[in-house]
């Protein structure tokens, strides 16, 4: 049981932004604000997929970040890849899911897949020719994961399985979905599961509906129906039983992920504030000067910075290797969850009625904002992932 | 001082570049500064200088004509520079003044490393204080600074801008001395393998006393027909910014900013343009600057003379209407 | 084939932040710098040349600049440039535009090229004469304003096309030839991700005067020491007055602009 009092040890890591972290950001900005945040309001009114952005990411090289160089990537590190998403998700939230969820679904094959597995899988998703999405969600297996009921049942070289997903991000578009399955019903909830590398389509697979959403509007959020789907052995990523630990081995590098573009959707709201106060004018002066509006601005900065820190310094311990990596990761996303939500909050107040309407950009801000509240793991699991590593696990 | 040298440019018909009458008229006026015993020569190198050299010398007192065969079919800045050293007089310091177009440059970068000078680049002003006071605007216009040549610099170039001097002939017709150029020349001829004629603007924006300009407010091709009709209209020529040329709307010779043209005219009417640094430095010093825009807080509010608030459309065909048919 | 592109780091001019020191030589340290606007064209061009002929084409940036200049070429490297060559000594501080190309002359005088390009002018000097004059110190074909740049390798010609006044004319001249772009030559890549990670990976070599067989004393010095020209006054420029905002329908709108340029006697 870890000592009381190491907890709360700050340990001694530390990050620098190298050369090329601030090349990166840069060029990702100016990208960002050419070409991609002039197409983030109509990607959100019409709710179409941006296939022209994930072009434009793929040309980049922005969705080679996470991967292997020896596969085709560029092996970036984690921080590298929360700076990369949080300068996207500042133009635009929707287009920092194509690389998130890039990095979300292919974790696992990252983490355990063969030699073999990575050679066939990762060369195209890398390049950006193919997608991938994280399929672990079902209708009874939300936050309960354990709750999961699809099952995968063993038939010579491959498996058939059988059941649904739901809120499964980009699952319409996506070219291979990362399916957690049972394949031991009888073993404990964290040996139930495997992880399967699903090409699709294929026979069984289908897209039943995609959700309207509040926000998030141009990601595709789609409820999966597998009916005696088959899928070969060879695409099973790590061994039977393997799969509860990928997933939560997935949390642990992905939550920072929706960290950073929590950050940098808070920046967005900041930044559109900041401008609108030194412009707009009444009672004969830009509200800036006005000391209510002043507060908020102030709080809005301060807490996006710390959201910012505390993302960074996250990314340093899991790229450092620290045993506590559930624990950051999920400090990570629940600050900056929170921050985004509360600083998207604030911006539509400053912009007043005008923020209420979709001629700014503040009210599509803290409609994408919640959603980082929300999935990969909700700010309640996110405590609870938290208290656990304080206090070890109870009986 | 050995002398003034003013090396002239032609137009393609032959005649006399404008920019060439306004760099005589400023060599005279220097030399005047000066105490007026400095000898003020202009040098015309051309396959056939006659026509140019003949305007140049109304307004300085001597010109040299160098009949140049190889600049009908080559690159014409090296060559003439290369003729053009061969000319001047090299007994003591002296100032070669040359246009700060892509062919004045070209003249003064060659006679830079030909013979060993030195030079001020982009004047906005060339006095004479006890030597060349030469201006420029640097820093895209928050500063103007003031140069001088270093004692012991004998070869003085300056490149002048546009507009900086008014042209006015001399008293006196100067005389013209033909010649034939030297020896082969020592700098590789390039040669012209084709010339292609593009559509360009009927009025040049480098000398117009008011220009019309578009920006990305004006929205297509067809937008700029109003352009150019409320420059036709004012008597001006039509300019537009980065954002329109690169949209295709109109070809980069009327494009004025850091990247394009930097213009002085009387007037310049800005149309859908947001007034961001790259444009701004390229017209800032505009005698009056009217700009039309729908946003009241466009940064070109900043350093206009009047903000008229709303659609350039709307607006720019009231004006015509208000200004009637052209008297 | 092996081409140089002339770069040089200037201020940010997005910072808006330049200024000169009380030396009246320019402040570096007030500014961040980036690589020079015009310059981004030209190794675009350089980039398009090489895109056209894989594996046969190296670019090298050339930049003259203070130590810190090879943070600048980074980007450039970034771009897909091969490697970079910086030209730096404490003694080049406030060279003026003759040292300048002397310098970059010797500098190229060790390198091999088929072509060199320069962009059209510099942010902060916007002067534009030094591509002409490394071209005459080296006696190279010098073709300037091109809109296009079109190399054969296999003939070792270039073709440009250069703006002139009706239009462009086309020049051709044989390689090694040194070449002075314009902003048509097309619009500068982002670098690439993967090229910005393999950016330090790239050499930057540097060379100092003494490198390149250079002094700063004598007929021939370079330098800010022996610069043939000093500013000797600054000032602002005066501030145009605040404009006046007109208002209202277009109809009146336009008399009152009308009414304006008759006052100032523009119509």
């Amino acid at each position: 049981m870890p000592n009381a009092s190491d907890a709360s040890r700050s340990t001694s890591v530390q990050y620098r932004l190298t050369e090329e972290q601030q090349l990166l950001r840069e060029t990702l900005r100016e990208l960002a604000d050419e070409r991609i945040a002039p197409r983030a309001a109509e990607i959100d009114r019409t709710g179409e997929f941006p296939e022209d952005i994930r072009q434009l990411l793929a040309q980049h090289d922005v969705l080679a970040l996470p991967f292997p160089a020896e596969y085709g990537g560029i092996g970036a590190d984690l921080l590298t890849q929360c700076i990369a998403i949080e300068e996207i998700a500042r133009a635009c939230v929707t287009s920092s899911l194509i690389l998130s969820v890039q990095g979300l679904g292919s974790l696992a094959l990252v983490l355990a897949g063969t030699d073999e597995q990575k050679q066939r899988l990762i060369p195209d998703l890398a390049s950006g020719a193919k997608l991938i999405a994280f399929g672990l969600t079902e209708p009874e297996a939300g936050s309960d994961a354990g709750a999961t009921r699809t099952r995968a049942v063993r038939d010579g070289d491959d498996y058939i399985i059988d059941g649904g997903k739901r809120f499964i991000t980009n699952g319409s578009v996506a070219d291979i979905v990362t399916v957690f399955a049972v394949t031991d019903p009888d073993a404990r909830t964290s040996k139930r599961l495997s992880c399967f590398a699903v090409e699709v389509p294929t026979k069984g697979f289908s897209v039943v509906r995609l959700e309207h959403k509040l926000g998030i509007r141009g990601s595709p959020t789609a409820e999966l129906s597998f009916e005696r789907m088959r899928v070969p052995a060879r695409n099973r990523i790590g061994d039977e039983g393997d799969g509860w630990k990928l997933a939560m081995d997935t949390f642990d590098r992905s939550r920072p992920g929706i960290a950073a573009q929590a950050v940098g959707i808070a920046q967005g709201a900041l930044d559109a504030s900041v401008a609108y106060a030194r412009d707009r004018k009444q009672f004969g002066q830009r509200i800036g000067d006005f000391q209510m509006v002043q507060a908020m601005l102030a709080d809005m900065a301060a807490r996006t910075e710390a959201a910012r820190q505390l993302t960074y310094k996250a990314c340093a311990e899991i790229d450092a290797g620290t045993p506590d990596r559930a624990r950051w990761a999920s400090m990570a996303k629940l600050v900056a969850g929170d921050t985004a939500m509360a600083v998207t909050t604030d911006a539509v107040q400053v912009f007043g009625g005008y923020g209420y309407t979709d001629d700014f950009p503040v009210e599509r801000m803290m409609r994408d904002a919640k959603i980082t509240q929300l999935y990969e793991g909700t700010q309640q699991i996110q405590r609870l992932v938290i208290a656990r590593s304080l206090l070890g696990r109870g009986g | 001082m050995a002398g003034f040298w003013v090396v002239a440019e032609t137009n393609a018909d032959g005649t006399l570049a404008k920019s060439s009458t306004e760099l005589a008229t400023l060599a005279r006026a220097l030399a005047e500064q000066a105490g007026g015993s400095i000898a003020v020569s202009g040098v015309v190198v051309a396959a056939k200088p006659d026509v140019a050299a003949a305007e140049l010398a109304t307004y300085v007192p001597s010109v040299v004509a160098v009949a140049e065969p190889l600049a009908a079919e080559h690159a014409w800045a090296q060559l003439a520079a290369e003729r053009v050293a061969e000319v001047i007089d090299r007994d003591g310091p002296t100032l070669v003044l040359t246009g700060a177009g892509p062919d004045g440059r070209d003249v003064a970068g060659t006679l830079l490393a030909l013979l060993d000078g030195a030079v001020l680049v982009n004047a906005t002003s060339v006095t004479w204080q006890d030597g060349e006071s030469v201006e420029m605007s640097v820093f895209g216009g928050k500063l103007i600074t003031t140069s001088a040549f270093a004692d012991g610099a004998n070869l003085r170039i300056v490149t002048v801008r546009p507009n900086v001097t008014t042209a006015a002939p001399a008293a006196s017709p100067g005389k013209v001395e033909s010649r034939a150029a030297g020896a082969t020349p020592t700098l590789p001829a390039v040669k012209i393998v084709d010339r292609v004629a593009a559509s360009g603007a009927a009025v040049s924006i480098d000398d117009a006393r008011v220009i019309v300009a578009g920006g990305r407010g004006v929205g297509s091709p067809e937008g700029f027909e109003l352009v150019q009709q409320l420059a036709d209209r004012l008597g001006g020529a039509v300019g537009a910014t980065r954002a329109a040329v690169d949209a295709g709307w109109i070809p980069y010779a009327q494009q004025i900013g850091q990247t394009g043209k930097i213009v002085k005219p009387q007037l310049y009417l800005a149309l859908g343009i947001s007034g961001a640094i790259q444009h701004k430095v390229g017209m800032q010093t505009a005698g009056t600057i009217v700009a039309v825009n729908r946003d009241p807080d466009a940064p070109i509010a900043e350093f206009a003379d009047m903000l008229v608030v709303g659609d350039l459309v709307e607006v720019g065909t009231a004006l015509l209407e208000e200004l009637g048919p052209k008297r | 084939m092996n081409i140089v592109v002339l770069t040089k780091p200037v201020p940010d001019p997005a910072a808006a932040a330049e200024k000169l020191g009380p030396d009246n030589r320019l402040d570096r340290a007030a500014s961040p710098a980036v690589i020079n606007g015009n310059d981004e064209y030209t190794l675009e061009a350089a980039l398009q040349i090489a895109d056209g002929h894989p594996g046969e084409v190296e670019i090298t940036l050339l930049a003259m600049a203070p130590a810190g200049g090879a943070e600048t070429l980074r980007k450039g490297l970034a771009m897909g440039a091969t490697r970079g060559v910086l030209v730096t000594d404490p003694a080049l501080a406030g060279s003026d535009a003759w040292s300048t190309a002397k310098v970059l002359a010797a500098a190229l005088g060790t390198l091999e090229f088929d072509l060199v390009l320069a962009g059209f002018d510099s942010s902060d000097g916007v002067g534009g004469v030094v591509g002409a004059a490394v071209a005459t110190l080296l006696k190279l074909p010098y073709l300037s304003s091109a809109a296009k740049v079109e190399p054969d390798l296999a003939g070792k010609t270039v073709r440009v096309q250069r703006i002139s006044a009706t239009g462009f004319d086309v020049l051709e001249a044989p390689m090694p030839a040194l070449v002075v772009g314009t902003q048509l030559l097309g619009t500068p890549r982002y670098p690439s991700l993967k090229g910005i990670m393999g950016a330090r990976s790239k050499e930057v070599a540097q060379r100092s005067l003494a490198d390149l067989g250079l002094t700063t004393d004598g007929a021939d010095a370079v330098g800010g020491g022996a610069a043939r020209t000093t500013v000797t006054a600054k000032r602002t420029p005066p501030a145009r007055g605040a404009a006046r905002v007109v208002r209202g329908p277009a109809a009146e709108a336009a008399k009152e602009l009308a009414a304006f340029l008759a006052e100032r006697r523009l119509v």
